[in-house]
């Protein structure tokens, strides 16, 4: 199968000459279609970084992204713009939803920004909104809505323009521990029944056991990688929590 | 180190902040014109023959002078005011570097020093080259009598004086009310200046519906209530109708959005476009706190529509009325004709004056008082009579048509004087009964030969040497070239009046709606940062910036042009038995003042706020 995310020997470097911060350093994996892979690291490790390059917000120094068969790296101008609306879709932290808009509009956004006809949106929000149980929210203001409505309001943004990959950037952040558990039970099912690829970065080791795959980076490159495979939730997480303890800090110095 | 930190910062601050420079410019410039008048061409010109009406023109812009510095003093606090809001955090870094008070506020001081000397310098230089504008529309206006003179640049070293002490003193208190903001502010509010909080209402739709009704209702009763009754009379019923006018203004603006955008959003193939949506609810969220403005700002371009409309406008009334007061070149009157008859055509030439090589026609004549039992015309209808022949002979010199005997006895409203005292009627009797009339004055009316000019000088030195008057007689002289004069004076009064004080309502209200906006842009920069990730293409976005900014700018202006537009109708009503408000002309003029300073300001405020949008790729 081919890949949908393809980065290969990724670098970033921040400042200029004399002053050079390495943020990644030959970094390579690939995203199968599908797939649900969690990005894991302690802060400073790259993790935003890499999101940043794939999600075209900040360019890499050297190597290459390819989503969907487009290198990312070499899009410019309209042709990026292009490219984020019709291929990507995001759900951040925070700034997530404009604050103007009802539940409704904010989702139909990414719709009348592709140039959807008009005749469409309705019946494509409401079937967007049914599948993240949106339903009784949409004439809602973000302000009226719980953190955890604001986010699955943003997922079902994200995702009604069927993206090639959804890209997640702590998207549980903000959220207490049970809106945090909806959310991603509803990422999860976008995932198994809607065929949508995510791609996730986040610290938290309970949100990234709901991934089928994870990727570990450490400082700038790749550390390791966990695979779910047949497990339950619950020793994937333990299993994530081992490989986090020796994630932060070096353990070395420790030892 | 620090003077150099204050230059950067004002650097950085002729970018970014345009428009406060821009204000600061315009304000400075237009007060030079008008203070700069007394050294301008058409001025001298016009000391030559009406010095007193100059006398008057400096008095007035004296006074107008004092009120708009007043107005500007309170624009450019107010601007700046907005300035310090925006780099509160910038403040506040300051202030966490330690800076102690005393420096931010000498600073701050050096900014707005540096600034205020660079709007200055440019201001006068664009007053400068304004001033010649000015002169060119006074010229265009005077199509007769055009100055031969040649007139180039000019610099008034007093009006520069002038200007540098007034926006002086509106610098100095500009930099102690910084100082003192600065100096009292507390670092938290300035580190957290950029957290707000803001409550999004929506009112149902009946409610704006029925507001925008209650609003057009209102504005069409004032119209109405204009319409019918004109604009002159001042009793409580015209303040009731500037009372409704407004409230409906008021009302419009604060239901217009909403209703806009239950419009739109009925027609789905509109609201699901592009980013029209986001527009629609972006104006809407802002408008229950920019309607006051809005209303403000639309009735401060009324202000200024009206005022320079009309003043344009009834300067073409004047223009008319000098042929009237004016039927031949020069008139003089014996007011002493009822018992010493005077030969005033040997007299001139005695003088110095030619009357055979310098007159073209001239005709002596005597006016009687009118008897009713005798003419059969009351005082009030005819309050001088004149024999047919010499009537005849007047209308011969003016080449108009003469009265047949046999209207006789007739009433004329045909001028017959030049300059003051002229008649409510003249009865125009046979040359028998005016023997039977007692005579009133005599009066020698001629036109000149050739050069009027030269003529007109000859003239007034015969008329002022003493060999012309005597004891027992008292004359009075009036030019055609003197009344043209006079007329001119008042029109440049009134014409000048109008155009500044409207450029300067105008410019209030364009740099308050063009501060609000920007300020809105950097509200509204998050918002087009999200778009930017959605991948809506930057042409998109900067379609929106344009059209939010469009909206604020345009609507106000919009429902300015219709008052002023029925505020004419009805002036135009008035002025009719005058003559009439030339329509076309005035509002070319206008129109080109708002084209110029408005436009500036929204060409400003879109820069401004389209910088946004490349703040975030």
């Amino acid at each position: 199968m081919e890949p949908i995310l393809s980065v290969s020997h990724l670098e970033k470097v921040y400042g200029s000459r004399g002053n050079r911060t390495t943020a990644l350093s030959d970094l390579s994996f690939d995203v199968l279609p599908g797939e649900f892979v969690g990005i894991m690291g302690a802060s400073g490790s790259g993790k935003t970084t890499l999101l940043n390059c794939v999600s075209t917000i900040d360019a890499p120094t050297s190597g290459s992204i390819t989503v969907d068969g487009t290198d990312v790296t070499a899009l410019r101008g309209a042709a990026l713009s292009r490219f984020r609306r019709e291929r990507l879709g995001f759900i951040f932290q925070d700034c997530n939803l404009l604050d103007t808009l009802t539940g409704f509009e904010n989702i139909a956004l990414s719709l009348t920004i592709l140039g959807t006809p008009a005749g469409a949106i309705d019946a494509r929000v409401t079937e967007a909104a049914a599948l993240l149980g949106l339903e009784r929210v949409l004439d809602r203001y973000p302000y009226q809505m719980s953190g955890g409505e604001q986010q699955r309001v943003a997922a079902a943004r994200a995702i009604i323009t069927h993206p090639a990959l959804v890209l997640a950037d702590e998207p549980t952040g903000a959220l207490d521990s049970k809106a945090a558990g909806q959310l991603l039970r509803q990422l999860s099912a976008l995932n198994q029944t809607g065929g949508a690829t995510i791609l996730m970065v986040t610290h938290d080791a309970f949100t990234a056991s709901w991934c089928r795959r994870i990727l570990f980076i450490k400082d700038g490159g790749l550390y390791r990688e966990l695979l779910r495979g047949e497990q339950d939730r619950r020793s994937f997480f333990s299993r994530i929590l081992e490989v986090v303890s020796t994630l932060g800090g070096d353990g070395a110095d420790v030892l | 180190m620090f003077s150099k930190l204050a230059l950067r910062n004002v650097t950085r601050s002729l970018k970014d902040y345009s428009v406060y420079f821009l204000t600061l410019t315009f304000g400075v410039s237009i007060f030079y014109v008008f203070n700069s008048l007394e050294s301008q061409w058409c001025m001298q010109m016009l000391a030559k023959s009406a010095h007193y009406m100059v006398e008057s023109i400096l008095i007035f812009m004296n006074v107008f002078s004092a009120f708009v510095s007043v107005v500007l003093a309170c624009l450019i606090l107010y601007a700046n005011t907005f300035l310090m809001k925006r780099r509160k955090r910038e403040l506040g870094t300051y202030f966490l570097l330690g800076l102690p008070t005393a420096r931010v506020s000498l600073l701050l001081f050096l900014e707005t020093l540096l600034i205020g000397l660079a709007a200055l310098v440019t201001g006068i230089l664009l007053g400068i080259l304004l001033s010649q504008c000015l002169g060119l529309l006074t010229i265009a206006m005077f199509s007769a009598y055009p100055s031969g003179e040649a007139f180039g640049l000019v610099l008034s070293g007093k009006a520069v004086g002038k200007t540098a002490l007034y926006f002086g003193v509106i610098f100095l208190l500009v930099m102690v009310f910084t100082g003192l903001s600065a100096s009292r502010a507390r670092l938290i509010d300035l580190m957290q200046s950029g957290r707000r909080n803001e409550e999004m209402r929506e009112r149902p739709l009946w409610r704006s519906v029925l507001t925008f009704l209650a609003g057009v209702a209102l504005l069409l009763a004032a119209y109405a209530m204009l319409l019918l009754r004109g604009l002159l009379y001042i009793d409580p019923l015209f303040f009731l109708m500037l009372a409704l006018g407004t409230l409906g203004t008021l009302l419009f603006f604060r239901s217009l959005s909403g209703f806009l955008l239950r419009v739109v959003k009925s027609r789905k193939k509109l609201y699901y476009k592009g980013l029209n949506m986001f527009v629609l609810r972006q104006f809407n969220s802002r408008i229950h706190t920019t309607y006051l403005s809005m209303t403000v700002i639309c009735l401060l371009l009324l202000l200024a529509i009206g005022i320079t409309a009309c003043c344009v406008g009834l300067n073409n009334t004047i223009e008319q009325s000098t042929a009237s007061a004016a039927p031949y070149d020069l008139t003089i009157q014996n007011y002493s004709g009822d018992t010493v008859r005077v030969d005033i055509s040997t007299r001139l030439t005695e003088a110095g004056f030619d009357t055979d090589a310098l007159l073209e026609d001239s005709l002596d004549f005597l006016l009687y008082y009118n008897d009713p039992v005798l003419t059969g015309f009351s005082d009030e209808e005819a309050n001088a009579a004149v024999s047919l022949r010499d009537y005849n002979a007047l209308m011969a010199m003016q080449g108009k048509a003469p009265l047949a005997a046999a209207a006789l006895p007739a009433l004329s409203r045909e001028p017959v004087l030049t300059g003051y005292g002229a008649f409510t009627g003249l009865a125009v009797v046979s040359d028998e009964t005016t023997a039977r009339l007692s005579p009133r004055r005599q009066v020698f009316a001629a036109n000149y030969r050739g050069d009027k000019q030269a003529a007109e000088d000859a003239l007034n030195a015969a008329y002022a040497s003493p060999d012309f008057h005597t004891e027992e007689t008292s004359f009075h002289l009036g030019t055609r070239i003197g009344v043209y004069m006079e007329n001119m004076g008042s029109k440049i009064l009134v014409l000048f009046m109008g155009l500044y004080l409207g450029m300067v309502f105008l410019l209030t209200a364009a740099a308050v709606l063009a501060l609000q906006q920007l300020s809105q842009a950097a509200d509204n920069a998050p918002r087009y940062r999200i778009l930017a990730r959605l991948g809506a293409p930057e042409k998109m976005r900067r379609r929106s910036v344009f059209t939010q900014v469009f909206l604020a700018f345009f609507l106000p202006l919009a429902l300015a042009v219709v008052h002023a537009a029925v505020g004419m109708t009805a002036a135009n009503a008035v002025i009719a038995q005058v003559g009439r408000v030339d329509s076309a002309a005035s509002s070319a003029v206008t129109a080109c003042f708002i084209l110029v300073i408005y436009g500036a300001y929204f060409l400003a405020t879109y820069c401004g706020s389209k910088r946004i949008l490349r703040e975030n790729g």
